[in-house]
């Protein structure tokens, strides 16, 4: 009985709050990842040669630079220059910018998927460079890169569980604080995870139906 | 009493190295209105690369284009965009856009290129693929039309322009014996309805049968231009004389 009143009291409304915290740190870390993945991706494909140096150089050191350090970097290192950002904040900017070099390389290898044909006949029809990448290459590219953006995104999902070291109190940092008031960290976590296997079911059930939806002849899987 | 035609197109001096391998030399053109010229020659002999120089494709390291008189400049961007418009191209491999019904894959170039409005673009664009006989697969996506039908698509696709010239790569090289025949007669349809064209193919019974003039194309130098009947049965270069009667052997004097 009172296991069941300390569940009901204390662990589902600390879980609930951490959950909500953890979407609204994922759902914006994942659409400003995947934008800034697709204009990366674009420019390590079609940039000039600065621009193409400048996207490579980001994606080395977002790739290479391990996440929580990125974070600590944002969190506890910029205010030294002046730029202050709430946990929160500095989380979302960490994930977006993380997430985006790792969307970039799916991105690129759609692009590069793209018949060259393609953009002959695009060019050959009077567009302009620009004009080709949003109209032709994107719509194509995209479609190809999405199982492998669906997977950072899935990713993105339980590396979101990193902000509580720079003090935003998501899912997992409140299950961190019940745990260590009460001492049953084996519980609290299984819960935990358990949630973030909730969170990630039904994103790639929406990735899925997206993908579905996106589909045309042509784009299908090969079935074997 | 032979009309005066107005040359449509004039190139001069192409030429095209990749490396140490020059693969057009000084290769000069000049096609009329109405005229279809046609390229012939071995593969690798220059054919893609001179078409394709044409309207800058390829960049080529000397050469300059005139359309109805006036001159191509490569550098400047929106002259060349607005020259590309006015220049058809069609593909061996056809280069159809896979994510594009076959009736968008002909408006999107009204549409993002040229401005027009979305309904007028598929009028229009209804009415190119009904020409080119494709009425009733105009929703279809290029991986559900055979190889013929993508080549139809996307003629109507070049038409739908309204280009000045169009240039033709070896529009059949990819096609069944069936399929070939439903794309040249497209492409003779167009040539009586008084469409410059050049054209390179390996297709001889057709360069004789419908040419006004053949360009024999070797090593990227144009060893030989002449009237059809001069090419294959008078031609005054060893190497052409050579290759056509190699593909007289071959196709027999169709």
């Amino acid at each position: 009985m009172e296991e069941l009143f300390f569940i009901q009291h204390d662990v589902i409304p600390a879980l609930w709050r951490g959950l909500l915290v953890s979407i609204r740190l994922i759902v914006p870390s994942a659409i400003c990842g995947l934008i800034i993945g697709v204009f990366i991706g674009v420019s390590r494909v079609f940039g000039g040669t600065v621009i193409k140096t400048c996207a490579n150089i980001y994606v080395a050191l977002f790739r290479g630079f391990p996440l929580v350090v990125q974070l600590f970097i944002w969190y506890f290192g910029l205010p030294h220059i002046g730029i202050y950002m709430s946990p929160f904040l500095a989380s979302v900017f960490g994930f977006s910018l993380c997430s985006g070099a790792y969307h970039s390389e799916y991105v690129r290898g759609a692009l590069l998927s793209i018949k060259q044909g393609q953009l002959l006949a695009a060019r050959s029809l009077g567009f302009s460079k620009m004009k080709m990448i949003i109209s032709v290459v994107l719509p194509q590219a995209f479609r190809r890169a999405l199982p492998g953006c669906g997977n950072e995104i899935i990713y993105l999902i339980k590396y979101s569980s990193l902000a509580y070291m720079i003090t935003c109190i998501e899912l997992t940092g409140e299950g961190k604080i019940i745990a260590s008031e009460t001492f049953k960290y084996t519980e609290i976590f299984f819960i935990v995870g358990i949630v973030y296997l909730l969170l990630t079911s039904v994103a790639s059930w929406l990735l899925h139906r997206i993908e579905n939806n996106l589909r045309l002849p042509g784009f299908d899987h090969y079935a074997l | 009493m032979k009309m005066i035609r107005n040359s449509v197109l004039r190139v001069e001096g192409m030429t095209k190295r990749y490396g140490q391998k020059e693969v057009l030399k000084n290769a000069s053109l000049t096609v009329n209105e109405g005229e279809l010229k046609i390229l012939i020659g071995p593969s690798g002999g220059g054919k893609s690369t001179l078409l394709q120089c044409i309207n800058f494709l390829v960049t080529p390291d000397a050469g300059r284009v005139w359309l109805k008189g006036e001159e191509i400049i490569r550098t400047h961007k929106r002259a060349l965009y607005a020259y590309r418009q006015k220049v058809g191209m069609i593909f061996q491999d056809f280069n159809l856009f896979d994510h594009l019904t076959a009736l968008n894959n002909v408006t999107i170039g009204l549409v993002r290129v040229r401005g027009m409005h979305k309904q007028e673009a598929l009028d229009k664009a209804v009415y190119e693929l009904e020409r080119v006989g494709l009425k009733d697969h105009i929703y279809k996506y290029p991986a559900q039309l055979s190889g013929g039908q993508k080549q139809r698509v996307s003629i109507a696709r070049a038409l739908a322009m309204d280009p000045e010239v169009m240039l033709i790569d070896e529009p059949t090289s990819a096609l069944d014996p069936e399929l070939i025949s439903e794309v040249l007669a497209v492409i003779e349809n167009l040539r009586a309805n008084g469409m410059t064209m050049v054209m390179s193919t390996h297709h001889m019974g057709f360069a004789r049968e419908v040419a006004d003039e053949i360009v024999f194309l070797e090593d990227g130098c144009i060893l030989e231009t002449g009237t059809p009947d001069k090419i294959f049965l008078r031609a005054e270069c060893e190497r052409t004389r050579a290759f056509c009667s190699k593909i007289l052997e071959l196709y027999g004097n169709a």
